[in-house]
């Protein structure tokens, strides 16, 4: 029996890249830079504006050229052979920010279908990729023969993803999916994305703002400062360091501090808590306990 | 004389769509807004918000109903373009992006853009470019390129170019949604200073829940129309009305009314801020045991 795939791991390896070479303006966004996201989970990529978070998406799918170092998918220098670079790009998907400035097709079902029918793809197999890419994004059947331009923002942005999504790519890199959307478009995106992450089993990496946010829907977090990865783990192992998350210009969740507040008033939860859901769990454990006695 | 700085009365605004049909996006809509407060304005994505936002600021026209700003109907027909201008600089508009707001290339020539348009004097714009960077506690920037600072920074230097104009009113088009957690704690910082210390109105569109607990007042938009006008603590006690619209709950108050309606805790509804919860919480437990 064949073996189950293993999911991609993409990884820089003392990447240098200026902006600008040869000219006053020469800025160096990254500065040897190593840093790996594991095959298989979520990883939310959180800094502060112009931590490098933006460079560093566009050199995982070959769209920027490290100044120096290598760019490593599963193990390999997608630039070993800059003529097989649009191959690099069908493997690893990129979804930039704003992305709903981006469609162009008459309509959503064809918006949806452009990325894999540059593929070589079957019409068959385009047409189950599309079907479930916009499944996972969100995008209803009814919205299928309509023009882009007549949706709204939100509905947009589901369309992009969707066209991405639809590549199937082993590497999904999603710039600020939830930027701008009102809290039920935001709950429907990123849940659509963690969806699909748990049935393609791919790897994904979630730029984001939002601690609450990456809090619930990421399986790891990686903390950039200034073009270095201050810190990489679990959300527990992120969240406990709140004075170095606020000197990179970063913050915990509400609840986690709403959380310790309860401790000073001694009431003794246990900290670790990073989503409304587990404080609401914990709050009422800690009330049984004492009724119990 | 009203103390309302702007005020609708059954205002309305539709699209048009390529084949020329309307798409209603404000409906009737009637409300004041006093000089001097801070109104926070929350609504699901399509809601009206940033139409109304640019009616407001008379970038668009209204198709009906009444809109004064400062006391003068902006449809009024007699209206001369020099009226139009002078009424638009008292409604400032800051928006989303930090990137396309900021047009120089020196952070203090950037400001002096508005006020150089309106052709106020040399010595006057100095004068005002020097307090808009104070306002916003950008002094020392004066001299930096606009492409050197953080999201946050940009924000607070498009305020200033505004606040350069001397505005009535300031209106926040999400001006926070793409900063970093420190950049919006900035621009919200200057925007309360501003408010309370300049006297400054504040309209203030937003999708975070906590920036909207800061203001006096809270109005909802759903589909065009007013669907919650009220203070914070009165719109956020109601829960299951937020969410029926797609909005939702700061973290701490959505906590706070699970354990009220899921868990039957004996904890009053209007809950808003951590403190509230944290004194009512601590005094259920410590109270645990004593009854019994």
């Amino acid at each position: 029996m064949e073996e189950a795939k293993k999911a991609a791991s993409i990884a820089l390896r003392d990447v240098t890249y200026r902006y600008s070479i040869g000219t006053p303006f020469e800025k160096a966004a990254l500065e040897n830079v190593s840093l790996e996201f594991e095959g298989g989970i979520i990883t939310g990529l959180m800094g502060h504006t112009g931590s490098g978070k933006s460079t560093i998406a566009q050199l995982l799918n070959g769209l920027l050229k490290p100044t120096e170092g290598q760019v490593l998918l599963d193990g390999r220098d997608i630039w070993e052979d800059p003529k097989k670079i649009s191959a690099v790009r069908f493997r690893v998907g990129l979804v930039f920010q704003y992305p709903e400035y981006q469609l162009f097709e008459e309509t959503v079902l064809r918006d949806i279908a452009y990325g894999p029918g540059n593929m070589g793809l079957s019409q068959e197999e385009i047409n189950r990729r599309v079907a479930d890419a916009a499944r996972f994004a969100g995008v209803t059947p009814d919205l299928f023969e309509k023009s882009p331009f007549e949706l709204s923002g939100g509905q947009k942005r589901r369309v992009a993803i969707a066209g991405v999504m639809a590549m199937d790519p082993e590497i999904l890199v999603l710039d600020e999916p939830a930027a701008g959307l009102d809290p039920r478009g935001r709950k429907e995106i990123l849940g659509g994305i963690r969806a699909y992450q748990r049935e393609k089993k791919n790897t994904i990496i979630i730029i984001s703002h939002s601690m609450e946010d990456m809090a619930v829907y990421a399986d790891k977090l990686m903390v950039l400062d200034h073009g270095h990865v201050s810190r990489y783990g679990t959300a527990h192992d992120i969240f406990c360091h709140a004075e170095e998350l606020k000197q990179v210009g970063l913050s915990r969740p509400q609840i986690t501090k709403f959380i310790m507040e309860l401790q000073k008033a001694g009431i003794p939860v246990e900290s670790g808590i990073y989503t409304v859901d587990s404080a609401y769990r914990e709050v009422l454990r800690i009330f049984k306990e004492k009724e119990r006695g | 004389m009203s103390n309302y700085i702007i005020e609708a009365e059954n205002l309305c605004f539709s699209y048009k769509s390529e084949d020329g049909t309307a798409l209603p996006v404000i409906k009737n809509l009637t409300f004041g807004i006093e000089a001097g407060s801070f109104v926070a304005i929350l609504g699901h994505n399509g809601s009206g918000k940033s139409t109304l936002a640019k009616l407001c600021n008379m970038i668009l026209t209204p198709d009906s109903g009444k809109l004064r700003v400062g006391g003068v109907d902006v449809t009024d027909e007699n209206l001369t373009e020099d009226d139009i201008y002078n009424l638009r600089r008292k409604i400032g508009m800051v928006f989303q992006n930090p990137d396309n707001q900021l047009v120089a290339t020196i952070v203090e020539e950037d400001i002096a853009f508005g006020p150089e348009n309106l052709g106020i004097a040399p010595g006057e714009i100095r004068r005002r470019v020097d307090d808009a960077l104070r306002a916003v506690n950008m002094t020392e920037f004066a001299r930096h390129s606009p492409s050197q600072l953080s999201g946050g920074q940009k924000q607070r230097i498009a305020i200033a170019g505004i606040i350069a104009m001397l505005p009535d009113c300031i209106i926040f088009d999400e001006s926070t949604a793409m900063l970093d957690p420190i950049g919006r704690a900035e621009v919200m910082e200057t925007i309360e200073r501003l408010n309370r210390e300049k006297g400054i109105t504040v309209l203030l569109i937003t999708h975070y829940m906590d920036e909207a607990l800061r203001a006096d007042r809270v109005m909802v938009m759903n589909r065009g129309e007013l669907f919650l006008d009220d203070t914070p603590r009165r719109v956020f006690s109601q829960v299951d009305k937020l969410k029926s619209v797609g909005l939702d709950v700061p973290q701490v108050t959505d906590l706070v009314n699970r354990l009220r309606t899921e868990a039957g805790f004996a904890i009053p509804a209007d809950i808003l801020h951590s403190a509230e919860a944290v004194e009512i919480l601590a005094k259920l437990y410590h109270e645990i045991g004593g009854k019994h």
